[in-house]
């Protein structure tokens, strides 16, 4: 059952005294089946963080549509949860209350919002650490709480900024493993963005290619690797087929926005 | 670098765990003896600076007969009636300040001058406007108070982070919600370094404003031995004001460590 729909949607900033407008986003269009995992990639400024925000109704569009089960969705919600690059963490409250906020903005009663807070606080691996404050983890166990946190209220999308930018090599291919093992269990629809190129195929059914100014959608790959997926899975034969698919697309993108733009492509943040 | 061998011995016993504390304790006790030794000798007139036992002696008298203890009791009271509504329209002032422009744009340079003009000079004035009694030391005190606190506020509010409030927003919380779940407790930390700036500038403020005028108080007691040319009661007098303070800035910092365990290692 096709999920969100994405139609459309365009994004133009009003120009600066003297300047020309500029145009993030160009006409996307996006149809998500419900419980697919769906990676986005391109280049920086390829507008695949806006596209997300907007999902997310935290930009407004300046055309298009953004459409949840059929129904135009236009202020936030927890039917569309975001775990951000900067994990987004509120550092006075501990693990436990931070994952309880978005609950606790719904008013859910204390005793029930604890309960589900702990379920995903096990399912993310870090119930030894609920009443840890958020200075007190790594960065990977603290974008485990980003995650948790989205997670806790159910949503119908989750919708995941770079979750594993800000973290190191290792750790993120861990946190990848990870995250297939969560949605395996509950099927989630994902909405991943990031500007590497393994993780957008390991973790994939399917891959929007973005290129950048303006930053529109120019294809859509069905990556068809058997699930479920193990780290091995990266060296295989196939792998490398969507791999080089990939580099081709956004070499030529990179080479179009110039060699700054290259260096911010290629390079890890 | 050979860093150990050019250390002097006073470094090291100063970098010794329980040294600074021991050789704090040592000079209280130095400085405590020379002055009791020059001032019950009269080597300075003892009139002028005292001395310990003199000053023990005052505290005694004042305390028994129930004068220190009543007058304390007026201060606190006038205190706590400026201070607590203080807190309140500090922080709703600089609440508004930090999220209007344009209550910025009216009141900020208003504020600022506030803050740097000498409230003690007002003091006459709000003695003509609210009369002799307390209700005058009460509204100093709230002067001294709100400017700090609503100026604290108000940076405290602007540092919010954008991630904290991007985070809320997102789960759809209303703006009543990020005020309460985001903003005033990401801004804990600076508030809370506005009150303790506040405390010290209230309490200047009450007993200013006692010693101007007024018919009791720990201010009044100050004026009226000031003039008696009484030194030892004067030290009595003063260190009980500066004790008062230190232990509300202490109260402060255990509040603080509750409210901002985070702040501590952020």
């Amino acid at each position: 059952m096709t999920q969100l729909v994405v139609e459309n949607l365009r994004l133009e900033y009003p120009a600066a005294r003297g300047g020309k407008p500029y145009l993030a986003l160009s006409e996307a269009n996006l149809a998500v089946e419900s419980g697919e995992f769906v990676t986005i990639v391109g280049p920086s400024g390829c507008g695949k963080s806006t596209l997300l925000m907007l999902i997310a109704s935290l930009l407004r569009a300046t055309n298009g549509t953004v459409k949840l089960n059929g129904k135009e969705v236009a202020a936030p919600g927890p039917d569309r949860a975001l775990v951000f690059q900067d994990f987004a963490l509120l550092p006075w409250r501990t693990v436990l209350k931070n994952v309880e906020i978005g609950l606790e903005l719904q008013r859910v009663p204390v005793a029930r919002r604890r309960d589900i807070a702990r379920k995903y606080i096990e399912m993310v691996g870090l119930s030894a650490f609920e009443m840890h404050y958020p200075h007190q983890l790594s960065g990977g166990m603290r974008q485990r709480v980003g995650i948790a946190r989205a997670l806790s209220v159910d949503p119908e999308v989750l919708l995941m900024d770079e979750p594993f930018g800000a973290l190191d090599a290792q750790i993120r291919q861990v946190m990848g493993l990870e995250l297939l093992h969560i949605w395996e269990r509950d099927r989630k629809t994902i909405l991943f963005v990031t500007h590497d190129i393994d993780e957008a195929i390991y973790l994939a059914d399917r891959i929007v290619v973005m290129s950048a100014s303006p930053g529109r959608v120019i294809r859509e790959i069905k990556v068809e690797l058997p699930r479920p997926r193990g780290l091995a899975i990266r060296t295989s034969p196939e792998f490398n087929i969507y791999r080089e698919t990939l580099w081709n697309l956004l070499e030529e993108q990179v080479r179009a926005s110039g060699s700054w733009a290259a260096a911010k492509a290629t390079g890890d943040r | 670098m050979a860093i150990n061998a050019s250390k002097s011995l006073g470094d090291r016993l100063s970098e010794a765990p329980n040294a600074r504390t021991w050789i704090g304790g040592v000079s209280v006790v130095l400085f405590l003896a020379a002055w009791q030794v020059i001032g019950a000798n009269e080597i300075v007139r003892s009139d002028l600076i005292s001395y310990p036992g003199e000053i023990a002696a005052a505290a005694y008298d004042l305390a028994s007969s129930g004068e220190l203890g009543a007058n304390a009791l007026t201060t606190l009271r006038e205190f706590a009636q400026g201070f607590a509504p203080a807190i309140l329209a500090g922080i709703l002032l600089g609440l508004g300040f930090a999220l209007s422009r344009l209550a910025r744009s009216l009141f900020e340079p208003l504020f600022v001058a506030m803050y740097t003009a000498p409230l003690i000079a007002f003091v006459p004035l709000l003695v003509v406007w609210f009369g002799v009694g307390s209700t005058s030391k009460a509204v100093t005190t709230f002067l001294a108070a709100v400017v700090p606190i609503a100026i604290n506020t108000t940076t405290g509010v602007r540092e919010t982070q954008e991630s904290w409030v991007r985070a809320l927003r997102a789960f759809g919380a209303t703006r009543g919600q990020i005020i309460v779940k985001a903003i005033l407790p990401g801004a804990m930390p600076i508030i809370m370094a506005g009150l303790r700036l506040a405390i010290g500038r209230a309490i200047v403020g009450v007993i200013a404003a006692e010693m101007y005028v007024s018919t009791s108080g720990v201010g009044r007691m100050i004026q009226t031995y000031s003039t008696a040319g009484r030194a030892a009661e004067i030290f009595v007098l003063v260190g009980e004001v500066s004790g008062f303070g230190f232990m509300c800035v202490w109260l402060l910092r255990r509040l603080e460590n509750r409210l901002a365990p985070w702040r501590a290692r952020a």
